[in-house]
């Protein structure tokens, strides 16, 4: 491509379709390769090596306290005998729901045509993965006896003993594991372009060796591409259901039991917008701090971290909708039960945890209406953290308040947690951010091929009408640019 | 035969004197040098006698080779366990065998049954064929098999606190005896006839015979106070199953911790129960300071100082016309509480009843005698026993304290009890003054410890012996298994003071009984030891009547100043169970505290004391309050119970043992949470769980203390309860809108018969719950033939508990602990809520209209409700919760995984969780106890009430093998067979005859939240008060 080509397209790239460019600053597409590629080929950054090391002592935490926990037994935590579910099932929830953004990012957004998706897809799906990861330790360890954790799968043994699959805690199993498998490749095949990039860059034996393997022999071949493409779309209708599917099945583990404030129909599109809520709120706390370190703020731009917030505030207004349309089905209802727990949230001896989710998910993203504070770095990071604290305690609220009060008042307790669960919780973010550095640091943390994609020279019709940028048929945006 | 591996008796250190035979002189003379060249003469090792160092070896090569064996084999060790060679006759090994026996409770015996496991007594019944019992039993019998395999029982014989023999205590005890020496014996109080017998032989040995006994919890004040108003020894017996009119003034006789408790609860329950509603039903006014369970039980309560009801008796006594009662009841005569009973004492006539508690003193037994005199009741609800026949003290405890301390008692012997604990203000100071101290107990307490010698006694399931029932008939005490350490019996003991032998306890009670059965001894001597009693042996009754008494020393003390009642333990009654950690966690039936003992008060004391408690992350932490009269102080915790009278302050005794123990301690590693959860953790169990109240009294005798001064002391304490769980009060129209507990006057019954259906709390709309579409109604497995072609199809279980005749007292929960090996986890982890009860007593309060200072206290025991439509079933993952062919929701512990989310949608929160290794840390002893039919559970897995599923399993087994079907009363569950007011209802739906079915056809059952169409197999039977609507009126 000529200088003055390449020139005149980043001038018209300006207005291309009439929106604000997607990326922005002058980039070339090698620009775009050399800034990628570049993070994972440099000496180890010291800023790096600190991060990882403190996130290497959260991971230490977790491994030690779960195994305090596996010597011990499940005691150490601060469950009782109404409140059989804690910071456990709490967390799981949590880490289900923050993995939600990165499959709904690449897979819905990416049939939607979304296509401002592609500078966060790939740092939004390894979020994901890891967050399941997270998810995951929990289900495991949380179980009295966790050495027969593996009952719960369906292994074809001797005594024809299968699961049982009414239990919405297998439909759980099956939907995380499914959802989990099928991210993983998703991300994976969506990665093999950019793996083959970083192959053909690599300069060493072992680096070119390992990156060969997983680029699986890749060059670009016009059939490569047909195949990527065509495997990328199904692989995302795919993904897509499971999207919707996963969370509603984690709230069928409350919604299918008779325990009041659990057992609530509203609760799977409840859940599932409270996940994508969630999600995008990590997405843009991760992102924000990364954009700015690897300095990519020209991929990663501001009005792509806008749409993630007027998604926030669309997925926060729904579950804060949610919350008010409990309290009117309780009331509404005319049941005792439903109505004290309901009543018992607000006012009871958790009302400070339904106050501190109320006020941080539906009130606080409400600030995103105002266009300035949308667009605002430090208060969108700010917003963003506040949104997961809000949406930890949502799910501390439904899983602790609905059962500590119960139907029969003599059972009625209160559960307070033990320094092992706050450990477990602290030691999970250990374990998730150990993941995310280590793919900030080895893996390209943008979808290169997709990216360069969207750029408007990537249009196979962009030089149609002898380089003026317009593709054959375009009716002409604006007269200035006609030149 | 299987080593029980748990009896290691320590080495005795006194080794007797033996010969010493030697191979040279230099042998004899210890030699270094030939000892040195002796001992090398073999190869190292060879000639090592197998002693400490070498066993250390073997078990190392052991170990070794074992884990040599299992890297190759990679497979479970086994241990090998080896057939009887030789089979005795009766035990056939899976199979129980059950003994009759009895257990000596303060004088008197309850009659048992008792079931043996290859030599091993695991639970303990009461006896079908005991006329006291009539197979009921209590809280304490229940529990006292673990004392038997309590770790911290002595072991061994005690000489000035250093280990000493049996056969030296025997060969001292011959040199005692003198004609001028004094044997002063403080005993509990005991009615074995063979001690008696031997107790009358004391006098060949000794000069001066002081014989005493007491009982911390004065139940003997009854009959004291009974005997005094007829001039002739009796013991009163009540049948309030004759009455219509029941007054307690300040008697739990309801409560476990009373005389004649079991028969007592019984003959309640059998006034109480109702059928029909046209039946009668009785009608029991209780006058109380504390609340206790008769209170519970009661229609009508008066709140009132214990220090008044005296002067409140009094003024009853003169308005139904006793004589000489008038001035002391001057205080109380208008008031309507009084008059209204009155009223209703003269309209019962002779089928009403008066009794006093043992709080009060001796003159109001005597008072409420006259009442019942006069009122025409003794021969109907009062029958006299004549208990002349029994050997009586010679002299009181005070007088040989008294003689202790100037000097001239030379012996003092203390059998069983423990008065250094019980009468801490003078006992163990005045035993300093006596040269010979003997004592024998079960524990090195506090008063072995200040003895000269400390003999253990044997408990009643090791040792033969013999009493008396409530009732007089005479019960045999047979042993059923050999002492499981050096211990001996009481008479035995005695028997070495009074005789100089030492002779078997067998043989004396034989001898003993050999005078009681005169003609064909043996065969009639075996009928006594396989029915447990000797048959129409009980007390003669006597009629008689009162003379002219002056009660004037019944007027209430002007003085408004706050007294301290001391009462039994509801737990651990007065000390004697303290170490016994199923009591330590049973709860309080009206606190529901456990592991402690506080100040109880009313509302309006705690204020004007300025101190109440405060609820921290669900736990409770209570003011604690200094409370000092007659010199001593003591440090408790308070608790306020509504209803409860002002100016008043219930301390229970008990508490604050002090029990050296010989036990290994375990040692701990600071990432184990053993040494939190470890209920036997340091020490004996019952150290350092609350507080000696018997500190504030000068004697046993004083059970009203006066003259306190009470004191904040700033700081606070921690109490744990199985209920609440320091959980902040829930709103009382919640639990209204609730409705589990239900209940209506009998008028309101007559009316509306039908008042618990139309209770029932419907769906909004009005909708039929029961025909809402059900989870498992396509494919319930009940519709399906494999289940229907399961034998135990043909029968379908269920439960019914009448909530007019439970009284809450906890026998069920300790009768559902021993049977189905419930673990106990230690104050701590109740505080956390992880108490392990699978038959729970709840506890409500109820008042009408707004908050009253004196409500209603209601009690529902909480089994599992095994769910037809179980809601726990459908959520377990692993299917580790099943239904059974026969109904019953089962708990299949080797599938669990431990999700909890069974327990979770529990709506009745029956289902109890594992949080630890509850078992690890249990001393061997206490694993004796345990039921081998019942698994015991590990770590992480989820259990609940199975509804002794066991001995449904075993009944089938014993009618299959018989070609039968099951009929009624194969099945028992082990709550149902110990409830002593017979308020529990087993049985099979499809027997058309089954008492079961008759109890469900009854207006007054409900199924506890039944519109969640969860179709329990539990159900109740709504509860039925009999207030006096004059009473009512007055108070409107």
């Amino acid at each position: 491509m000529s200088t003055t080509n390449t020139g005149d397209a980043r001038e018209l790239a300006v207005d291309f379709h009439g929106d604000e460019p997607l990326i922005s600053g002058d980039m070339s597409f090698h620009d775009i390769t050399e800034l990628v590629s570049g993070h994972t080929e440099k000496r180890t950054p010291l800023g790096w090596l600190a991060a990882f090391a403190v996130a290497n002592i959260g991971l230490l935490i977790l491994v030690t306290s779960i195994a305090y926990l596996f010597w011990n037994g499940t005691g150490v935590w601060g469950l009782n005998n109404p409140v059989g579910w804690g910071f456990a099932i709490v967390n799981f929830v949590f880490w289900v729901g923050i993995g939600h953004a990165g499959t709904l990012i690449s897979a819905i957004l990416f049939l939607f045509r979304q296509q401002w998706r592609t500078a966060i897809n790939r740092s939004a799906e390894a979020m994901t993965i890891f967050a399941v990861i997270c998810a995951l330790v929990f289900p495991g360890i949380h179980v009295g006896r966790v050495w027969a954790a593996y009952w719960m799968l369906p292994i074809p043994n001797q005594m024809e003993m299968w699961p049982q699959f009414k239990s919405p805690l297998l439909w759980d199993v099956f939907a995380v594991s499914v959802y989990f498998t099928v991210s993983l490749v998703f991300w994976y095949v969506g990665m093999i372009p950019d793996l083959a990039t970083l192959r053909d860059r690599a300069t060493k034996g072992l680096r070119q060796k390992v990156l060969g393997f997983f680029s699986m022999g890749w060059t670009g071949a016009n059939r490569h591409w047909r195949n990527y493409e065509k495997a990328y779309l199904l692989l995302a209708a795919l993904a897509t259901p499971l999207v919707l599917s996963v969370h509603s099945v984690v709230s069928f583990d409350f919604a299918v039991s008779v325990v009041p404030g659990w057992h609530t129909t509203i609760f799977p599109p409840y859940f599932v917008a409270g996940a994508i809520f969630s999600g995008f709120a990590m997405v843009v706390t991760l992102l924000v701090i990364a954009r700015r370190i690897y300095k990519i703020e020209n991929i990663i731009t501001i009005g792509h971290l806008e749409k993630m917030n007027i998604i926030i505030l669309l997925t926060g207004t729904m579950v804060g909708f949610a919350y008010i349309t409990e309290f009117f089905m309780a009331w509404y209802s005319g049941v005792e039960y439903e109505q004290y727990a309901f009543l018992n949230r607000a006012t009871g001896p958790y009302a400070w945890a339904y106050w501190t989710m109320m006020s941080c998910n539906l009130l606080f993203p409400q600030f995103f209406w105002i266009k300035k504070l949308r667009r605002s770095i430090p208060f969108m990071f700010v917003a963003s953290i506040i949104v997961n604290i809000g949406m930890w305690f949502e799910r501390f609220v439904i899983t602790v308040t609905s059962l500590h009060r119960d139907y029969l008042p003599s059972s009625w307790d209160y559960y307070s947690p033990t320094i092992i669960d706050v450990l477990t919780l602290i030691g999970s973010f250990g374990l998730f951010f150990t993941l995310f550095l280590l793919f900030l640091r080895f893996l390209p943390m943008v979808a290169m091929a997709e990216i360069k994609a969207v750029k408007p020279e990537a249009d196979p019709h962009f030089y149609d009408h002898s380089g003026d940028g317009q593709a054959s048929g375009t009716p002409s945006l604006t007269s200035s640019h006609s030149e | 035969m299987i080593e029980l591996p748990v009896i290691t008796k320590p080495e005795s250190d006194s080794g007797s004197p033996h010969k010493r035979f030697w191979r040279s002189l230099r042998d004899l003379e210890r030699d270094p040098e030939f000892i040195r060249s002796a001992k090398t003469e073999f190869l190292p090792g060879a000639s090592d006698a197998p002693g400490e160092s070498s066993r250390r070896q073997f078990v190392q090569l052991m170990a070794a080779s074992m884990a040599m064996v299992s890297l190759s084999a990679c497979r479970k060790p086994v241990e090998k366990i080896l057939p009887y060679t030789r089979k005795p006759e009766e035990i056939v090994p899976g199979n129980a065998l059950h003994y009759a026996t009895s257990m000596p409770d303060r004088g008197v015996v309850s009659g048992l049954l008792v079931e043996s496991r290859e030599g091993r007594p695991v639970k303990i019944e009461g006896n079908p064929q005991h006329p006291y019992n009539q197979g009921s039993s209590g809280v304490f019998e229940q529990a006292s098999i673990l004392n038997l395999y309590d770790p911290d029982r002595s072991q061994q014989v005690l000489r000035d606190g250093t280990t000493s023999t049996w056969a030296d205590f025997v060969a001292a005890a011959r040199q005692l005896g003198s004609s001028n020496r004094t044997l002063a014996v403080v005993s509990e109080p005991v009615s074995s006839p063979t001690l008696a017998g031997l107790r009358s032989q004391l006098s060949q040995n000794f000069g001066t015979v002081l014989w005493s006994e007491y009982d911390p919890t004065l139940a003997g004040r009854q009959e004291a106070g009974y005997s005094s108003a007829f001039g002739t020894r009796v013991r009163p017996r009540f049948r309030f199953s004759q009455a219509t009119t029941i007054v307690s003034f300040d008697a739990d006789f309801l409560a476990p911790t009373s005389f004649g408790f079991i028969e007592n609860t019984r003959e309640y329950a059998a006034s109480r129960r109702i059928t029909e509603p046209t039946d009668s039903v009785s009608r029991l006014y209780a006058i109380e300071s504390d609340y206790s369970i008769t209170g519970g039980m009661a229609d009508n309560r008066l709140g009132l100082r214990s220090g008044e009801i005296a002067s409140f008796a009094a003024a009853v006594a003169s308005l139904v016309g006793v004589a000489g009662a008038g001035r002391a009841g001057l205080a109380f005569v208008d008031h309507p509480f009084a008059k209204a009973i009155a009223d209703e004492l003269q309209q019962s006539g002779r089928n009403s009843v008066c009794v006093a508690g043992a709080s009060q003193p001796e003159l109001v037994h005597t008072l409420c005698a006259a009442i019942n005199d006069q009122l025409g009741a003794i021969g109907t609800t009062v029958e006299l026993l004549n208990t002349s026949t029994v050997s009586q003290p010679n002299t009181s405890v005070e007088d040989v304290i008294s003689r202790m301390r100037s000097g001239t008692v030379d012996v003092l012997l203390v059998l069983g009890a423990n008065p250094a604990y019980d009468i801490p203000s003078s006992f163990a100071e005045a035993m300093s003054s006596v040269a010979t101290t003997i004592h024998c107990g079960s524990h090195v307490d506090e008063t072995a410890r200040l003895a000269g010698w400390h003999l253990p006694k044997s408990h009643y399931l090791e040792a033969w012996g013999d009493g008396r029932a409530y009732d007089g008939t005479l019960s045999v005490i047979q042993p059923l298994i050999a002492p499981l350490y050096d211990s001996h019996s009481d008479i035995e003991v005695l028997n070495v003071l009074a005789n100089g032998t030492d002779l078997a306890g067998y043989d004396l009670v034989r001898q003993q009984w050999s005078n009681v059965i005169s003609s064909n001894f043996e065969q009639r001597w075996k009928q006594v030891l396989h029915d447990g009693i000797l048959p129409s042996t009980s007390f003669a009754t006597v009629s008689a009547s009162t003379g002219a008494i002056n009660f004037a020393g019944l007027a209430a003390n002007a003085v408004d100043d706050i007294e301290v009642v001391i009462r039994a333990d509801s737990t651990v009654l007065d000390g004697s169970f303290a170490n016994n950690a199923w009591l330590q966690e049973t709860p309080d039936p009206v606190t529901k505290i456990v592991w402690d003992n506080v100040a109880l008060l009313s509302q309006a004391t705690a204020d004007q004391l300025g101190v109440g408690g405060y609820v921290s992350k669900g736990k409770y932490y209570a003011d604690l309050i200094t409370i000092e009269a007659n010199g001593s102080s003591v440090e408790l915790p308070v608790w306020i119970v509504p209803g409860h009278a002002d100016n008043s302050i219930t301390l229970s005794l008990g508490y604050g043992r002090n029990i050296s123990t010989t036990r290994e301690q375990r040692r701990k590693v600071f990432f184990d949470t053993d040494q939190r959860t470890d209920v036997y953790g340091s020490g004996a169990l019952a150290n350092g769980v609350g507080k000696n109240v018997a500190v504030l009294r000068t004697g046993p005798a004083e059970s009203i203390v006066r003259g306190v001064s009470v004191s904040r002391t700033g700081a606070d304490y921690l109490l744990a309860t199985t209920q609440d769980h320091g959980a902040t009060e829930p709103d009382s129209v919640t639990i209204e809108k609730r409705d589990p507990v239900r209940m209506a006057t009998v008028d309101e019954y007559r009316a509306n018969p039908d008042f618990v259906v139309e209770t029932e709390p419907l769906l909004p709309g009005g909708e039929d719950w029961d025909v809402y579409p059900e989870l498992w109604s396509k494919s319930h497995p009940k519709e399906e033939n494999a289940f229907k072609d399961n034998p135990y199809f043909q029968n379908q279980w269920a439960m019914s508990i009448d909530l007019n005749t439970c009284t809450g007292c906890n026998t069920c929960m300790v009768a559902c602990q021993s049977e189905n090996n419930i673990q106990v986890v230690g104050k701590d982890e109740v505080s956390r809520g992880r108490e392990m009860h699978w038959i729970r007593m709840d506890r409500y309060f109820v008042s009408d209209g707004d908050l009253s200072d004196n409500p209603q206290m209601v009690v529902q025991p909480v089994p599992c409700m095994h769910c037809e439509n179980a809601p726990c079933e459908s959520v377990c993952p692993v299917a580790a919760t099943v239904h059974s062919p026969d109904g019953t929701n089962q708990m299949i512990y080797n599938r669990c995984i431990g999700t909890r989310y069974c327990a979770n949608n529990c709506p009745y929160k029956v289902r109890r969780f594992n949080f630890y290794n509850w078992t690890k840390t249990l001393p061997l002893s206490v694993h004796m106890a345990q039921n081998p039919d019942v698994t015991v559970r590990s770590r992480g897995v989820m259990e609940k009430c199975s509804y002794c599923i066991q001995r449904i399993r075993k009944a089938n087994a014993v009618s299959n093998l018989e070609n039968r079907t099951i009929e009624e009363g194969d099945v028992q569950t082990a709550c149902q067979q110990a409830c002593p007011a017979q308020a529990i209802t087993f049985g099979d739906l499809t027997d058309p005859d089954s008492e079961i079915n008759k109890v469900r056809s009854s207006s007054r059952r409900y199924e506890m939240l039944a519109p969640l169409n969860v179709k329990p197999r539990t159900s109740y039977l709504a509860r039925i008060n009999n207030p006096d609507p004059a009473l009512a009126q007055s108070e409107a």
